[in-house]
């Protein structure tokens, strides 16, 4: 064993606790800095909420510091500003996060704000409809950003009728017809204690941290959770095509299709695919290298398969950001190293190289204490068990020349992708001139 | 009210600082938490040092010093760092240039051996560098396409009239497009010499070792001439300047900025708390006023950027729903005039003292950012600006952030930026083409 996982293992010492209401406590002592960090994750996202109320796990998420039964939301916001610490709440298409970093003399406070956010939020009335507008807002400002457009016109082609085709914070429409009784509903549903993460990493010792947990979490009641069932994503069988005009400096390109879960046993031979054909170090990969750094077409083209795997099928994606003269080159250049990886063996060293780099650079995911809190969370969400540390190299190592081209073939497509283009170009994909 | 309970002399505690006789100066710095190690190098040269048609020089020799020299040839910089399962990336300030290599700790020496060679043996190939402009110049593109990018250019090119940080760091198009290869290696050759760079080294390592090794690679290397001093001054700004930037987005955006001291002038003290009070955190004054109750923007921010010479203190705000820029503009002048008037409140002044003291401590986990700290103050006034750094907050008294608000943000000192639709329609959508 190299000392790099020697080191790392050292410092992943994972104390797994339930508390009789079903809330699962992971904790890792972390002492390097008089830090704490903690981060209590309810298992509902985005992908629960109904068409036509898209938006509502992400307001929800954003509202938990907005207001509880016994405090204002400027009273959270100064209780934990005053001691120079920080609360952030936030969510995704899996999860609703709330976490606070705070020194380790405040992890107390810390702890009490964090169980009344998540156990007693009230979605104050005035709240809601400031959200509201915010987010509207929001939504208005992201517009102007031609990588965030062609994005979500990406997701919409690729994934249709499955609940990833939407931005996670909803449409304009379904926003604005969101009210109270929703987000209280879906309090009542999702946010109960047999359904919550608390991850706890920092300068804590943890036979005295555990009965401030109890105390704080264990009069939480449990329930059985129902969680709304959807059909499964179905890859494409043709080519879905959409240009989209803005004036710009650069057209912002993405090709790609549906791609896998975290769970697919297939993830650790996409992941050293990725390596070789659009991550890794530096411009490595055969996509930055040729056309970034030999043909010059970019500042930002990459493309990863791993990347936005999760309980949900991700995407693959490949993305170039590039003068809009250079269009039919990019394409063609991300097209060629995708056909090209399907339909030749990476050489032996390619695949050593890359194995080298995802094993070496592992330990750089466990550095600070978020970065471990959200670890945990990952392990216990996906299955991969607290001695991954040790498991992890070993399942890349094991990937084989053979293994990246039959990942290649089963889950990249050449011929059957998404192509969204936002730029300086008409609908019919011909470049508009004269734009600024 | 409490007082600030960490010295901000931990963040320089175990740093030794070596120079070498050639005028290297090494910080190093032992942190074992983890089986890491950062090298970085910084030169003491940015856009601050270009002259007028040269801009762009010191972001353009960032790139060329990543395409090779005779030793390590074109892509082997990072095919090494793949190969070691390390990372590597560079950024360019309007003070200087930075470049850094993680790697685990039992094979970072090869990020001495790079860095030492290309401090003086970078490789201008005029090819590569053809094909490396266009990669520079789809960069500054990228800048062009963000509207807060746009805007903050146009601001510091009309607050500063003598000075270099009129000039953007990508530099101006059109002397990046004529930038030729020659004057490309002049530029290297004048400032990049061990007298004129800091090597910092934090993580696991033994310090006596490393010091003998940092020597067999930069001892030999010859100190070059004095960079040639910067003799440019701003003068007094002697009344309001105001610019508009017409652009195709429809949310308005507003950037105020006042010229200020340089890092570590007694008044930038107070100066930095007071952006605190006004904009950091939901408790701020900004925040509250223009968020909380008039709901007229997105989001709010304060910020005072340590610099070597003197410069701006920006205020901005992105505008939301019907709410017109000038009723913003007028909000946060109007909030800045009590500060002038009635001060700040003790609670507020001790709030944003702790919140510095935190964020000075939850943000220096990792080794790189240990050592971004020790390298951006060692270039920009030396490692005792940190030793006092949290007890010159902690003097910080009502009154003189009442002294400074008076002195500096007051209108005679102002420049007022706008960033206002321009009359095109920010986005037409077609109809998607499908060919299933």
């Amino acid at each position: 064993m190299k000392p790099s996982e020697i080191g790392l293992r050292r410092a992943l010492e994972v104390h797994s606790h339930t508390l009789r209401n079903g809330l699962k406590v992971l904790l890792v002592d972390n002492s390097s800095v008089p830090t704490v960090s903690l981060t209590s994750s309810v298992l509902a996202g985005a992908r629960y909420d109904l068409e036509s109320k898209a938006g509502l796990a992400i307001m929800a998420s954003r509202l938990l510091d907005e207001g509880t039964e016994s405090r204002t939301s400027l009273e959270i916001a100064d209780a934990i500003e005053s001691v120079g610490g920080a609360i952030e709440t936030d969510g995704s298409f899996e999860r609703i996060i709330a976490t606070a970093g705070v020194l380790n003399k405040d992890v107390d406070l810390g702890l009490e704000l964090l169980a009344d956010l998540v156990m007693r939020p009230i979605f104050p009335q005035d709240y809601v409809d400031k959200e509201k507008e915010r987010t509207l807002a929001e939504i208005a400002s992201a517009l102007d950003r031609p990588q965030v457009v062609a994005g979500w016109a990406f997701n919409e082609l690729v994934y249709q009728n499955h609940p990833l085709h939407r931005p996670s914070h909803g449409y304009p429409q379904t926003v604005e017809r969101l009210t109270r009784e929703d987000l209280l509903d879906f309090h009542r549903r999702y946010f109960v204690p047999n359904n919550v993460i608390l991850s706890i990493v920092g300068d804590f010792r943890v036979p005295e941290l555990l009965p401030k947990i109890e105390n704080a979490f264990g009069d939480w009641e449990a329930r059985p959770v129902e969680f709304p069932e959807y059909s499964e994503p179905v890859r494409q069988t043709g080519k879905r095509v959409k240009f989209i005009t803005m004036p710009a400096q650069q057209l912002n390109i993405y090709v790609g299709h549906l791609g896998v879960r975290r769970t697919n046993p297939d993830y650790y031979a996409l992941q050293v695919l990725d390596t070789i054909l659009g991550g890794g170090a530096g411009f490595t990969a055969r996509i930055p290298r040729r056309l970034r750094d030999e043909l010059g077409l970019a500042y930002t083209t990459f493309a990863s398969m791993t990347m936005t795997a999760g309980l949900d099928p991700g995407r693959f994606i490949a993305f170039i950001g590039t003068s809009p003269e250079n269009m039919n080159l990019a394409i063609d250049g991300l097209l060629n190293e995708i056909r090209r990886i399907i339909e030749e063996p990476v050489s032996a060293e390619e695949l050593q190289d890359a194995k080298d780099y995802l094993t070496g650079s592992f330990v750089f995911a466990f550095e600070s204490s978020p970065q471990i809190a959200r670890f945990l969370v990952h392990a216990e969400v996906y299955g991969l068990g607290f001695d991954y540390i040790d498991k992890y190299p070993q399942y890349v190592r094991a990937v084989t020349v053979d293994d990246i081209s039959r990942v290649a073939r089963k889950y990249l497509d050449s011929e059957n992708y998404t192509l969204v283009v936002v730029g300086p170009v008409a609908e019919d994909g011909n470049l508009i001139n004269g734009t600024d | 009210m409490s007082s600030l309970m960490i010295p901000s002399a931990f963040a320089t505690e175990d740093v030794r600082r070596t120079v070498l006789p050639n005028g290297l100066v090494v910080l190093t710095k032992e942190v074992h938490t983890s089986p890491i190690v950062t090298n970085m190098i910084w030169y003491r040269v940015g856009s601050r040092n270009e002259e007028l048609g040269q801009t762009g020089k010191s972001h353009f020799l960032e790139h060329m010093l990543f395409k090779g020299t005779d030793r390590f040839k074109k892509g082997e910089i990072d095919l090494l760092t793949l190969k070691n399962g390390g990372g590597n990336n560079a950024f360019t300030s309007h003070d200087f240039t930075a470049y850094y290599f993680n790697f685990a700790s039992d094979r970072w020496e090869i990020a001495l051996e790079i860095e030492a060679d290309r401090m003086v043996n970078c490789s201008f190939e005029p090819e590569e560098f053809e094909a490396e402009k266009k990669v520079v110049i789809e960069e500054l593109k990228t800048g062009l396409d963000s509207p807060w990018g746009l805007l903050l250019q146009e601001e510091e090119a009309t607050a500063f009239k003598v000075h270099p940080y009129r000039n953007p760091i990508v530099g101006w198009l059109q002397d990046v497009e004529r930038a030729t290869v020659e004057e490309q290696q002049a530029y290297y050759r004048r400032y990049y010499h061990p007298n004129n760079a800091i090597l910092v080294i934090a993580g696991d390592f033994d310090t006596d070792e490393v010091l003998r090794k940092v020597d067999r690679a930069f001892g030999s290397i010859p100190s070059g001439p004095d960079a040639p001093p910067m003799l440019l001054k701003e003068p007094p700004q002697r009344g309001e300047r105001r610019l508009i930037v017409r652009w195709r987005s429809k949310v308005p955006r507003l950037s105020i900025s006042y010229h200020v001291p340089r890092v570590a002038e007694p008044d930038s003290y107070p100066l930095q708390v007071l952006a605190v009070i006004l904009a950091e955190g939901k408790s701020s004054r900004l925040y509250q006023r223009m968020v909380e109750h008039e709901q007229a923007v997105t989001f709010v921010s304060a910020e005072f950027g340590e610099a070597k010479d003197p410069t701006l203190f920006h205020i901005r705000a992105e505008a939301r729903g019907d709410h017109s820029i000038d009723e913003i503009e007028a909000s946060i002048h109007d909030e800045l005039a009590a500060v002038c008037r009635d001060g700040v409140n003790a609670h507020e002044l001790n709030r944003a003292k702790h919140q510095i003291e935190a964020h000075f401590i939850l943000s220096r986990e990792r080794t790189l950012d240990q050592a971004i700290l020790l390298g951006q103050i060692e270039t920009l006034h030396g490692l005792t600006y940190i030793d006092s750094y949290l007890q010159r907050i902690n003097a910080v008294s009502a009154a003189d952030i009442a002294d400074v608000a008076v002195r500096y943000l007051n209108e005679n000192n102002r420049t007022v930026g706008q960033l206002l639709n321009d009359g095109s329609d920010a986005r037409e959508e077609e109809d998607d083409s499908e060919a299933e």
